[in-house]
């Protein structure tokens, strides 16, 4: 018996080129639909939404076709009293749109906007004992949220307002023996969790404590034939995880041992050719998010009709040098 | 059909009071789910109750969503003013329809807080969303909080200070009453992660909730840990893909090396009371069975080979039967790995090496303790009279009715097994994971 490995087929008329015109026409359009009903569903993230459009957009070097003093309004309204930044009006503050709008901000060199005292006491007041992170004020800890707070508080130069040396202790504590991160001691490795981790430890400076090697072996066993990564074993390829595999490979010096041109084949038949956007598998719907992953994983790789990506922020690299970020990459 | 501002009112509103009356009329609702059904039909409730399972039409949503949604958003933006109880009924709506709606679970927890809803409830309603949604992560996040609220009061009488000597005035009848309260929830939630992970492959969210509910509300409780290994064995052995699932089991078996060891290290330094581990933290939830915990008596110089004993050769039947499936290779390494690492690294294993050396030179067999299954089996006619000499902890009756550890994997016998799939094989991923296995061996463990 013979078992279908999970993937999927590139049909031969799937796109191989990339319609950039087409991405940013779809990304400019998408937040004029406001009183879709999709768009009422999505709400409660809509902060990481218009990251992940604006950030695609700046990529495409189209950063200027959205409306930067209506969004920059809409985070202001967004700040709580307690410094934390909501996902939209009348939702409640939490790290994860913390991060999303001070990465905005950052886009438009603007985090004078909000305040940001108040941003870095908000950060440092979810910092626990064991130096992990909760993502709001009820206390869900997960390693995403480490990354969500030491990434705020290095794009606002404020990373000595917490304990880091603890911070790193509890995130290495996530660490498995293949060499992958989960979301809290114990917990399955998973790439966008890996992604996060190894971000993590190169912001804080401590990259030297990953196991390079056998890392980078799992995250290459997440490549198929089709040329897609998944996120975990026996999961389908997901234009999304190729991204967060390929940022950690890139973060631990590991990216020349994936297929590159087998990977980009894949993420350029994610592409819807009329309605422009990416979808995570070909085929399926397209949305910002798998737009934004598309994209920057094809600038990781060097593609050069888009601007270079940072692996560490998913923001383009002309951002954080205007801003004197260098976040550590192993060689 | 309805559409004018005040008709799409009228409808809502009654629309959310069928959901509310639903639940009234069946407390057993078990499954929720969308009927499709483009339209309207006249003179009907798009609330359909059949059996156990509550249905919306899926007309009525675009209607219903954004109308419960904005009242939400309104209240939290102190523009509108709502009763507690129309906040129950409208957060129980709006989280069957949208799950991740992290404002409307964080607004439940405040009903909570003030005592308008009970945990019991509140699990209720994420259970049934998660029937439809077994992912939604804030979902699970929500049910974490509402455990952990369960367990503070079930230790400190509802949190208050003050109660707290009248909950000991109480005695015994109020705190069994609340341990067997956290008992069911810890029994309620293995269920509610089972059927989550049969809903959606590979459920990260579900199975890493199950390692948090083990963590933190049965902290060092043998007997749990071993009943899960039992129960999800026939789960795994019918879904060979679920990678999550079998690191559930990877942590279980970490977590027994870890418990095992402890009473092992308590044992040769005399600490080892009966039961093994009294409850003395009153968040956790008291071993039920004590002196009889299973394995808890048992002596991890056998106890532990036979664990791994009996996950590998699951693991060698499973990649036999089912050829081509990367989880169970991803499995064996990581079984494997645990096992390496306890022999080579473990007080307990070591006095087991020591006395392995000793019978293989009266044996005149292999020099490396570490090589040989076999040699293991060897160990073990020595074990019994060595263990005499540590005294105090001799009637080990259990493993003398267990016979013989079996022969545990070593690397030789791992090389065996990876040629023995290669030579018979005929399926190209289980050529590709074997060979990524052996090349496993070599480089990893081999260091
Ligand atoms: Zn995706």
């Amino acid at each position: 018996m013979g078992t279908q490995i999970k993937d999927v087929v590139i049909k031969s008329d799937a796109p191989n080129t990339l319609f950039l015109d087409k991405h940013a026409d779809y990304i400019a359009a998408y937040g004029s639909k406001k009183d879709d009903y999709e768009y009422t569903l999505s709400e409660y993230l809509r902060m990481s939404g218009i990251y992940w459009g604006l950030t695609v957009m700046d990529l495409m070097g189209q950063l200027h076709r959205m409306n930067r003093e209506e969004i920059v309004d809409f985070i202001k309204s967004c700040q709580h009293d307690c410094g934390g930044i909501s996902a939209s009006i009348g939702h409640d503050p939490h790290l994860l749109y913390t991060l999303s709008a001070v990465q905005i901000l950052t886009l438009y060199d603007n985090v004078k906007a909000i305040d940001v005292d108040k941003v870095v006491d908000y950060v440092r007041g979810l910092q626990q004992e064991d130096g992990s992170f909760a993502g709001d004020k009820w206390g869900e800890i997960d390693t995403r949220f480490s990354f969500c707070a030491v990434a705020t508080l290095a794009l606002l130069g404020r990373l000595d307002a917490v304990d880091v040396e603890k911070a790193v202790e509890f995130v290495l504590s996530c660490m498995n023996f293949d060499g992958g991160f989960g979301c809290r001691p114990g917990s399955e490795s998973h790439a966008g969790q890996i992604y996060c981790c190894t971000g993590f430890l190169s912001i804080t400076g401590q990259l030297h404590q990953v196991n390079a090697d056998l890392l980078g072996w799992w995250l290459c066993e997440r490549q198929l034939p089709s040329g897609g990564l998944n996120g975990r074993p026996e999961k389908l390829p997901d234009v999304c995880y190729s991204w967060w595999v390929l940022a950690a490979l890139k973060i631990i010096g590991r990216i020349h041992w994936i297929d590159k041109a087998k990977l980009r084949n894949f993420i350029l038949a994610c592409q819807d050719e009329e309605t422009g956007g990416f979808a995570d598998r070909p085929g399926d719907m397209v949305d910002p998010f798998h737009t934004l992953f598309g994209v920057a994983g094809l600038s990781l790789m060097g593609d050069e009709q888009i601007k270079p990506v940072n692996p560490v922020f998913c923001m383009p690299e002309d951002v954080l040098q205007r801003i004197g970020l260098q976040p550590d990459l192993l060689i | 059909m309805a559409e004018s501002e005040e008709e799409v009112d009228v409808l809502v509103q009654r629309v959310v009071k069928d959901i509310t009356n639903a639940f009234k009329r069946n407390p057993n609702i078990d499954e929720i789910g969308l009927i499709l059904c483009p339209e309207a039909r006249y003179n009907r409730s798009p609330i359909v109750l059949e059996e156990n399972k509550l249905g919306v039409e899926s007309w009525c949503v675009k209607f219903l969503l954004p109308y419960v949604h904005n009242k939400l958003l309104l209240y939290r933006q102190r523009k509108q003013w709502l009763d507690r109880e129309a906040l129950v009924d409208i957060t129980c709506t709006l989280l069957l329809l949208n799950p991740d709606f992290t404002t409307a679970w964080n607004v439940r927890k405040e009903l909570l807080q003030c005592g308008v809803l009970n945990p019991e409830k509140d699990l209720y309603l994420g259970k049934l969303a998660l029937t439809k949604y077994p992912k939604s992560p804030e979902t699970w996040i929500h049910r974490r909080w509402v455990l952990q609220r369960l367990q503070k009061q079930c230790s400190s009488g509802f949190g208050q200070k003050e109660q707290q000597a009248q909950v000991e005035a109480q005695g015994e009848a109020e705190r069994s009453r609340q341990s067997e309260q956290l008992q069911r929830a810890l029994q309620e939630e293995m269920k509610v992660c089972t059927e989550a992970a049969g809903r959606y492959p590979s459920n990260y969210n579900a199975w890493s909730h199950r390692i948090w509910v083990l963590q933190h509300m049965a902290k060092g409780n043998l007997k749990i840990l071993h009943d899960e290994l039992s129960s999800t064995r026939l789960w795994v052995s019918m879904h060979v893909s679920d990678h999550s699932g079998f690191h559930y089991r990877q942590f279980l078996l970490k977590a027994l090396l870890g418990e095992l060891g402890q009473s092992w290290e308590k044992l040769q330094t005399g600490n080892l009371h009966l039961p093994p581990h009294p409850p003395t933290d009153s968040h956790q939830i008291p071993h039920t069975n004590g002196e009889g915990t299973a394995g808890a008596v048992e002596d991890p110089h056998s106890a532990i080979p036979q664990l791994f004993h009996e996950e590998m050769e699951l693991c060698t039947d499973l990649i036999e039967s089912y050829p081509g499936h990367e989880t169970l290779w991803c499995h064996r390494r990581h079984v494997f790995y645990l096992w390496h690492h306890w022999r080579k690294h473990s007080p307990a294993a070591g006095a087991q090496s020591l006395v392995l050396t000793h019978t293989a030179a009266l044996l005149n067999e292999t020099s490396d303790p570490h090589e040989e299954g076999r040699s293991l089996q060897a160990m073990d006619v020595d074990c019994v009279p060595d263990s005499n000499k540590h005294g105090g902890y001799t009637q080990d009756t259990k493993r003398l009715k267990r016979g013989p550890v079996p022969p545990c994997p070593g690397l030789s016998s791992e090389h065996v097994f990876v040629s023995r799939i290669l030579s018979s094989c005929r399926s190209p991923e289980q050529g590709r994971f074997a060979n990524a296995y052996r090349k496993w061996l070599d480089s990893v463990i081999r260091q």
